[in-house]
């Protein structure tokens, strides 16, 4: 099993460099896995907005939201999202958020 | 949750036995003989992607199948049965279910590049869903791609996607499309009965990646089709129980585009442009149901090409000036058949168009397909059997790769990261779109708007 160290502390990680557990999530974690999952040597307020509305939807519903509320919810154009996590919501957003790989073709 | 290896340390025999059953009735005459028949040549480990990124013996494609040929020896030959040394036949055991599940879910794409390449012509891919459907009889399909099947039982999507979420994509898509054309009539027309074409899309499209549906909505706008999406299952195209091979559930989620067709009185299903989805609604599914549909199915890229061929939309290259290759889906290539429509398109659409090598049937896999994209147990191979494919890219100069399947763009997305390729991936329906020459809206007569 992978893992990755945050504050001295190994967080487990799925061999696709998803959160084994979701709930182990906080912004210190979110910021090391932007350097080694997503190449992000630093998250700007656009990333934390992206990030957070993903988080706080996953606490609600525990699935990822739709791209199409991620826009909505930051203001963001799609464009912008694809800029902000080259991997794209999937891989590179839901990933930094902590939530689990979600299914399908991604 | 209990784990894949302690459900199979936890296997009964009366369950073990379960699985061969299953995997007997899964053998015709045509998947007997093929057990029978590899004389161990060779030539098949070249031709898979597996042995070429790493020449083990494993991942030989005549070693995978041995593992399944010795069971069947053992419980349905005479010779297994009297004298199993002799014939290198072995019993189904504990040991037996783990090199299963290594061979046939962890090494295996069900690409069919070796059945291509084998001299004596078995069809690997279909001896390994018969073991992948014994697996799947035992509960032992890896989670996450289970997962993605009982997503479709109990949602009707791959993503369980509910129809609220669905529905006001289609709707902001639909607002998009109206921008991007300055028509304020252009649709994406949902649940439109009677439309001459349904057409289905993959659950990732609205989810994560929607801007290949709208390229989609687009050329039917610009070919005033008339055509709908569907709010109720029957909207998507993915069906993996093609890749869990457990035929029940398969031709459930089957069932769903039969349901929507029935639903809406459309006489066409258009499958978008997905690899696996085409294959399994083309050619499976009707076995699966066991029925033949009462009703015309044809892939996107047809649709598109003839639009092109009939001057129903015209395109500029100029409009793409890259230089652009094309990835050929093993699901819709060689196995699917539909190798010509999508490079007629992107000759017509593109200015420079350039073949990888080799391609069309004798394409490498990328990778991600068989289920692969979802097993994450896996993803250390399926990562590295992808380089044949970037290095198939690398080869081509192109900037821009069009795959006309969303699980292997998603996998060249991946390829595109670790092996530094620097190239867009896209969709024929996305070149085609930023190609399309128009005159502003068209005239309404009707057709196309609700």
């Amino acid at each position: 099993m992978a893992s990755i160290e945050c504050n001295g502390m190994q967080v487990e990680l799925n061999p696709e460099g998803f959160l084994v557990d979701p709930g182990a999530w906080n912004d210190d974690l979110a910021r090391v896995l932007a350097v080694q999952e997503e190449g992000l040597q630093t998250l700007d307020a656009q990333h934390w907005s992206v990030i957070r509305f993903i988080r706080q939807y996953y606490d609600e519903h525990q699935s990822a939201p739709m791209v199409r509320l991620i826009c909505k919810s930051t203001g963001l154009p799609l464009k912008r999202i694809y800029e902000l996590f080259p991997s794209g919501p999937a891989k590179g957003a839901c990933k930094l958020a902590g939530l689990p790989k979600p299914d399908g073709c991604v | 949750m209990v784990t894949i290896e302690e459900r199979i340390d936890a296997l009964t025999e009366r369950e073990l036995q379960h699985g061969l059953d299953v995997f007997r009735s899964k053998l015709r005459a045509a998947e007997a003989s093929y057990l029978n028949a590899c004389v161990h040549c060779g030539l098949c480990a070249e031709s898979c992607h597996y042995f070429r990124m790493e020449p083990t013996l494993e991942n030989v494609p005549a070693r995978k199948l041995d593992h399944v040929a010795a069971v069947f020896r053992r419980h349905f030959t005479t010779a297994g049965r009297l004298a199993p040394g002799l014939v290198g036949a072995r019993g189904f055991d504990r040991a037996m279910v783990r090199a299963w599940l290594d061979a046939v879910f962890g090494r295996c794409s069900l690409c069919g590049r070796c059945s291509l390449n084998c001299t004596i012509g078995i069809g690997l891919p279909r001896v390994f869903r018969a073991a992948r459907a014994a697996l799947a009889a035992m509960d032992l399909v890896p989670d996450d791609l289970q997962a993605t099947v009982d997503n479709s039982l109990r949602h009707g999507n791959n993503m369980a996607i509910t129809r609220e979420d669905w529905v006001d994509t289609v709707q902001w898509l639909e607002e998009e499309l109206q921008m991007e054309t300055g028509d304020p009539e252009a649709r994406l027309p949902l649940d439109r009965h009677g439309a001459k074409m349904l057409f289905t899309v993959n659950p990732r499209e609205p989810k994560f990646f929607p801007l290949s549906l709208q390229a989609s909505a687009k050329v039917f706008w610009a070919a005033r089709e008339d055509w709908t999406l569907a709010s109720d299952p029957g909207w998507d195209l993915t069906n993996y129980g093609l890749f869990n091979c457990n035929d029940e559930q398969a031709g459930q989620i089957t069932q769903n585009l039969v349901d929507a067709m029935a639903r809406l009185g459309c006489t066409t299903l258009v499958i978008g442009e997905c690899g696996h989805g085409f294959g399994a609604a083309r050619w499976e599914g009707p076995e699966w149901l066991q029925r033949t549909y009462p009703f015309e199915l044809r892939s996107m890229l047809d649709v598109m090409d003839e639009y092109l061929e009939s001057g129903r939309i015209t395109v500029d290259p100029a409009r793409n000036a890259k230089t652009v290759t094309l990835h050929d889906p093993c699901n819709l290539v060689r196995h699917g058949g539909v190798s010509e429509p999508q490079r007629r398109v992107l000759r017509r659409s593109v200015s420079r168009f350039v073949e990888m090598t080799p391609s069309r049937e004798h394409n490498f896999c990328c990778g991600g397909g068989g289920g692969q994209l979802a097993m994450a147990a896996y993803k250390d191979r399926r990562i590295r059997s992808g380089g044949m494919k970037a290095q198939q890219i690398k080869d081509t100069g192109a900037e821009i790769v069009v795959a006309p399947c969303h699980n292997c763009i998603d996998q060249l997305m991946e390829l595109n990261k670790e092996y530094r390729l620097g190239v867009q991936i896209k969709t024929v329906a996305e070149m085609v779109a930023e190609a399309l020459v128009t005159d502003g809206p068209p005239p309404t007569d009707g057709k196309g708007t609700t």
